[in-house]
């Protein structure tokens, strides 16, 4: 003990680096204890973010069943409501509803019933010929644009969902996280070895494990949606 | 800096002085070993079980209709589910056992003598909170065990004279399991028994603050050799560690042996083999052991007994002289605890 502060003084140096060791050390432990369990509340957070679940392709009617200028309502396992329309002027698609081809469902429009201002839902009248959302008096036309109220300020149309028509069968691309859980089983159970056979329902729409399944773009002519 | 102390100092008027006092805690050295201050480890898991219960209860649905969906759903399709819900069921386990060394170091240390008897009891109540969150805990993933579990741990309580058949119809809402009971068991499980156990734990602390620790050797030889440290930051810093140890182990425990999940509750088929958790395995082979009714009232007595031990332990050590009794007591029961244990983990029926 009395070496070494008689020493002390000569050594100096030795002690400085002593001294820049400790400290080093000691960052490194406080890094590794900040680095340790910001990774785990990483993990929480990553938890608590919900998941993104892709979507995917769900059978809504068979074509021949929709008349051109009549519209009907689709509800998504999610709870999503849509509007989906069959316009009278086909822009261009010819009427090939018949046709074995996956293509485009240009003749046909899926709009969100949410309103893009806060999230209410549109309903039609069909007196006014418009979508109309009673939280902020927003209007949309039949195409879903804008006419009145706060969406018009914004310029905000309803939201599109794409559609396919695939041998004579109309199929709507949307979300496909549901609203109760107890779907997971049914599509587990059930949807998972007849999907793209045109089973149709809630049934086979659900979430797997592979989401992409679903998400996949179809493949023209390989009689099967997904 | 100081303007900011200040400050703080006059709106929030606690004296400096006190409060290093109240942190400082002189620990006696031998806390520096693990085996001495195992009570940190379960408060330490304690708080890892209401973060991952907290994350848990966030998906999770009490009713028997979703229930067991939504616990799938945890563990299959929630980014990480899986990982909180082993973390959640590994630090149950570990919380158990740690609880159940820290008990057994008590005991054989002699800590619960006089003038710390009450903490024993504290101890006690502690314990059998635990083991009611953990039976309350497997009850909620609605697989068969915790069907099937519950209904037996209502039958048990059935068999105590004058309140079992109340204690059963207020756990299970009923005669038997219904749509009323699952929502029991979530409510015991996240709110009135974690509750329980945070008012024992702050009075188990505040008793051991007040009382010091324990030491096996007489302290003042130990006072003037200065073998004392301080808690903060010393001992802060051994839980610390110890706690990301612990971190470490619950990792890899959860990701080596994942929770899983058995087949979701059928009312009408109990499974060929069944058993509770491992730590009710020493209930379930007493139970098989001898006829119910005495099976439950013994494991009352028992419960009582261990609860009551302090005073035990002084009337015995007056009365047959042999101070160490209760240590030889205490080695018959835990070889008995084990062999019980393992003997119902060895054998399917």
């Amino acid at each position: 003990m009395a070496e070494h502060s008689d020493s002390s003084q000569a050594e100096d140096p030795g002690r400085r680096r002593f001294l820049a060791h400790g400290a080093v050390a000691t960052g490194a432990m406080a890094g590794g204890l900040a680095l340790g369990y910001g990774m785990f509340f990483r993990c929480a957070g990553q938890y608590l973010y919900p998941a993104d679940e892709g979507t995917a392709w769900m059978f809504v009617t068979d074509v021949a069943s929709l008349a051109p200028g009549k519209a009907l309502s689709f509800t998504s396992p999610t709870g999503v409501a849509v509007v989906i329309t069959r316009r009278s002027v086909v822009p261009g698609a010819g009427s090939q509803e018949a046709a074995a081809d996956a293509r485009p469902a240009a003749d046909f429009l899926a709009l969100s019933s949410v309103c893009p201002h806060l999230g209410c839902r549109v309903h039609w009248e069909p007196q006014n010929d418009r979508f109309f959302c009673p939280c902020h008096l927003g209007a949309f036309d039949a195409d879903g644009r804008p006419t009145a109220g706060p969406p018009l300020a914004a310029n905000q149309s309803l939201p599109q969902y794409p559609l396919l028509v695939e041998n004579g069968l109309l199929y709507i691309n949307m979300p496909v996280k549901p609203l109760d859980q107890m779907t997971y089983r049914v599509v587990e159970s059930g949807g998972a070895g007849n999907q793209g056979q045109g089973a149709g329902g809630i049934e086979r729409t659900g979430v797997e494990d592979d989401p992409a399944r679903f998400c996949a773009s179809p493949e023209p002519g390989d009689g099967g949606v997904v | 800096m100081s303007a900011i102390a200040r400050w703080f100092g006059e709106r929030v008027p606690i004296d400096p002085a006190a409060l290093r006092e109240l942190t400082n805690e002189p620990v006696p050295h031998h806390m520096k070993r693990w085996w001495f201050c195992l009570g940190g480890t379960p408060a330490y898991l304690f708080l890892v079980q209401i973060f991952t219960g907290i994350l848990l209860a966030i998906y999770y649905q009490p009713s028997a209709t979703t229930a067991y969906e939504s616990v799938e759903h945890i563990t299959r399709h929630v980014t990480l589910g899986w990982y909180f819900r082993s973390l959640h069921k590994w630090a149950a386990t570990l919380m158990i056992a740690t609880i159940i060394l820290h008990q057994m170091r008590v005991y054989f240390t002699g800590a619960y003598r006089r003038p710390r008897e009450l903490n024993w009891v504290i101890g006690m109540g502690l314990l059998l909170t635990t083991l009611g969150i953990g039976f309350t805990g497997y009850s909620l993933v609605f697989e068969q065990l915790s069907y099937w579990g519950a209904t037996v741990g209502a039958n048990i309580a059935d068999r105590v004279p004058l309140l079992g058949s109340l204690a059963k119809q207020l756990l299970l809402a009923g005669d038997q399991y219904n749509a009323d009971t699952l929502p029991r068991f979530f409510i015991l499980h996240v709110a009135v028994l974690p509750g329980t156990l945070i008012l024992l734990l702050a009075m188990h602390i505040t008793l051991i603050r007040l009382h010091g620790v324990s030491e096996p050797e007489p302290a003042d030889a130990l006072r003037a050799e200065g073998r004392y440290f301080n808690f903060f930051p010393d001992h802060f810093y051994t839980e610390l560690i110890m706690g990301l140890l612990l971190m470490i182990v619950l990792s890899m425990l959860a990701t080596l042996l994942p929770a899983t999940m058995g087949d979701k509750a059928d009312p009408l088929t109990t499974p060929e083999v069944i058993k509770p958790e491992w730590f009710f395995y020493v209930t379930f082979r007493w139970l098989k052991l001898f006829g119910p009714t005495f099976a439950v009232l013994s494991m009352g007595f028992i419960v009582f007994a261990m609860i009551i031990w302090p005073w035990i332990d002084a009337a015995l050590r007056r009365i047959t002289g042999w101070k160490e009794i209760s240590v030889y007591i205490g080695i018959v029961a835990t070889m008995l605890l084990v062999g019980l244990t393992v003997w119902e983990g060895a054998v399917a029926h």
